[in-house]
């Protein structure tokens, strides 16, 4: 097991220093630089920062700087935003972006599993058409449709009740995050929930559930120990990719919702071409997710004994 | 024989589909006492485990319905019945073998727990005392190393292995019948052999009836005391093993035997096949089920449905061949001694 974990992790840092590397040479592909914002310097002030922020090196050599640096866990200093670290943009604003999405993905998990197992066993049945019908909806509804309709519904909600039930932006509180985190996680229920009627359709028909009624094993224990615990491996399985939905979904919801998360500062820095908060940004997102789907394999093998590894 | 201990009449049971309704069982009939073994045979699709799943309770409602018929056990009739005198049929009274051991374990719980849930619902034991009795009864089933073996999952285990299992798992509650539907056809044959053994050796130690779903006749004249011929959902012959190898009553069972492999390899060593195939039973024929195939059908046979002719004791066979003014007379077919239209 610690050997298969050590694996992965190697593997999550090529996998990390691949993305570092991507991107720092498509950022530098992009025409323009930092220094070419609204206003227009001279030439001498222009060279003067270039070699201030080391930009009058050859590529390659700035390459090999920035990674160096990444290495020793500094991102460096934004370009447009005075004298703030990177690291410490990343530190102040990226709980809140990984609250959110937690929260969205238990969300999502939950009632995919949920969900799906329902309307597997209530199949060709009013429940399954009404909530296949809203899956179908929460698949193809873009979270930034969802997001404004919510916020929309909310201050509707909150008019007819007269008192403000819940915010309607903002962060801080736990009431801060439900709609926001339920919004975000929408279209992966929504996903989910498919995958996991399909898999449960599936295993119901199976042999071993049949054995199960042989045995005389009560209903709801056949549901909870043989059909659940089976049909769930799927939906484990793409909850590590799904993760990554869930993060650059989240990035619009955190605007709409006016949540100080990183996903504004990344979207931020692309426009103005800050090279330091993209890279720190990206590699640091990258890292997140390399590792949530390493973690999301680990808890596979508990589940799976089939893949549990010496 | 002994007083039966599951007697099942006129069993008749249907399937909706989208091309209309299959009688898959029209009315089968028969009993099995304990320590004794009756097989069950026929072609793919005939209704043999139909017929048990139906007793088990196994078949999906709907699409599936009983019909017809009885299934009694202890005095009481089972079908439809969770329990018998107060303690539960299925996994308890009456314990099941599948086909495939392969798929038909769950692949996430481990083979001490799986058989050890049998004991949890049916006797209340404790999950450590169902545990303990599950290494035991690994042990009964001759798998070496049961501790060790308990704690494993399927995918760790043999074909033969899980089949020892299965075997292990349905009979943790002693039941009184055992129902082994094709316990053997997935594996290979000296594995075969063993799984039989096995089952021959629990049936003496336990005194349960054994209900033998297969079609191999090999396995059959092995293990059977009495012998089910099943064609179209009808029972065609039903005997003592040794009525229907050597005394056959339906031009059905002689074509099975025909088409046996012997071990007396000849210069004309083919097989003999029954050719055609069997009805449609989205509408079954009105006559005998057979005739399209039979190659001494008369035209009673296309109109008529042929009535059940004894042959002798515990030997009835449904074929007009027997009938008393029939005067064909066809090798190796004895005229029935009388009739019980």
């Amino acid at each position: 097991m610690l050997k298969y974990a050590f694996k992965r992790i190697v593997q999550g840092l090529i996998t990390v220093w691949f993305i570092a590397t991507a991107t720092f040479f498509a950022m530098h592909a992009v025409p323009g630089d930092p220094l070419s914002g609204d206003k227009a310097l001279s030439d001498k002030t222009r060279a003067n920062l270039e070699a201030k922020y080391g930009l009058d090196k050859p590529l390659m050599t700035q390459y090999g700087i920035y990674l160096a640096n990444i290495a020793k866990g500094d991102f460096g200093i934004s370009f447009t935003q005075e004298n703030r670290k990177v690291n410490d943009i990343i530190r102040e604003h990226f709980p809140v972006s990984a609250t959110l999405g937690i929260l969205a993905i238990l969300f999502a998990g939950a009632g995919g599993i949920l969900w799906g197992a329902l309307t597997a066993l209530y199949r060709n049945r009013l429940p399954d058409t009404i909530i296949m019908f809203l899956v179908i909806l929460g698949i193809s509804v873009p979270s930034f449709v969802v997001a404004a309709i919510g916020q929309l519904s909310l201050v509707n909600i909150n008019d007819l009740a007269g008192v403000s039930l819940l915010p309607i932006g903002g962060w801080g509180t736990v009431w801060h995050m439900i709609v926001p985190s339920m919004v975000l996680g929408l279209g992966t229920m929504a996903y989910l929930t498919r995958l996991m009627r399909s898999s449960m359709l599936e295993i119901i028909s199976s042999d071993f559930v049949r054995t199960a009624k042989a045995k005389g094993v009560p209903p709801t224990q056949i549901f909870t120990r043989h059909q659940l615990r089976n049909a769930i491996l799927p939906v484990i399985t793409v909850l590590g990719p799904s993760i990554a939905g869930i993060t650059t979904g989240g990035f619009v919801v955190e605007i709409i919702f006016a949540i100080p998360g990183l996903g504004r500062y990344f979207v931020q820095a692309v426009q103005q071409l800050d090279y330091t908060v993209i890279m720190g940004t990206t590699v640091f997102f990258g890292a997140f997710l390399v590792f949530m789907v390493i973690l999301v394999d680990i808890i596979y093998g508990y589940v799976d004994p089939r893949v549990r590894l010496e | 024989m002994s007083e039966p201990i599951l007697s099942v009449s006129d069993l008749a049971v249907e399937f909706d589909t989208y091309g209309g309704t299959v009688q898959a069982v029209r009315g089968v009939s028969f009993d099995v006492a304990p320590g004794k073994t009756l097989a069950i045979v026929g072609e793919s699709g005939c209704g043999k485990s139909v017929t048990v799943q139906s007793i088990m309770g196994l078949i999906p409602i709907p699409p599936g319905r009983i019909t017809a018929g009885t299934a009694m056990m202890n005095g009481v009739n089972i079908i439809g019945r969770k329990t018998v005198n107060g303690e539960d049929i299925r996994g308890g009274q009456i314990g099941m073998i599948f086909q495939d051991p392969m798929t038909s374990l769950n692949p996430t719980m481990n083979i001490g727990n799986q058989i050890a849930e049998t004991l949890i619902v049916h006797r209340g034991y404790s999950k450590r005392k169902a545990f303990n009795r599950a290494i035991e009864l690994l042990d009964l089933t001759k798998i070496p190393e049961p501790e060790k073996r308990a704690k494993q999952y399927p995918f760790e285990f043999s074909g033969g292995m899980l089949q020892r299992a299965m075997i292990a798992m349905a009979i943790a509650c002693e039941p009184q019948v055992l129902i082994a539907d094709e316990p053997t056809t997935a594996l290979d044959v000296t594995i075969q052999a063993q799984i039989l053994d096995l089952l021959a050796d629990l049936q003496r130690e336990t005194n349960m009836a054994i209900i033998l779903i297969t079609h191999d006749l090999g396995v059959v004249a092995r293990m059977a005391d009495e012998v089910l011929v099943m064609y179209a959902g009808q029972m065609v012959e039903h005997g003592g093993v040794d009525d229907i190898f050597y005394n056959s009553g339906h031009p059905y069972t002689m074509g099975l035997r025909a088409a046996m492999p012997t071990n007396q390899p000849g210069i004309d060593a083919r097989l003999t096949p029954i050719d055609g195939s069997p009805p449609d039973l989205f509408h079954p024929p009105a006559g005998c089920g057979y005739c399209a195939r039979c190659p001494h059908a008369m035209q009673i046979c296309v109109d008529n449905p042929p009535p059940t002719y004894t042959l002798g004791e515990r030997h009835e066979t449904r074929c007009w061949l027997h009938h008393p003014d029939n005067n064909t007379q066809v090798e190796g077919i004895n005229k029935a001694v009388g009739s019980s239209p």
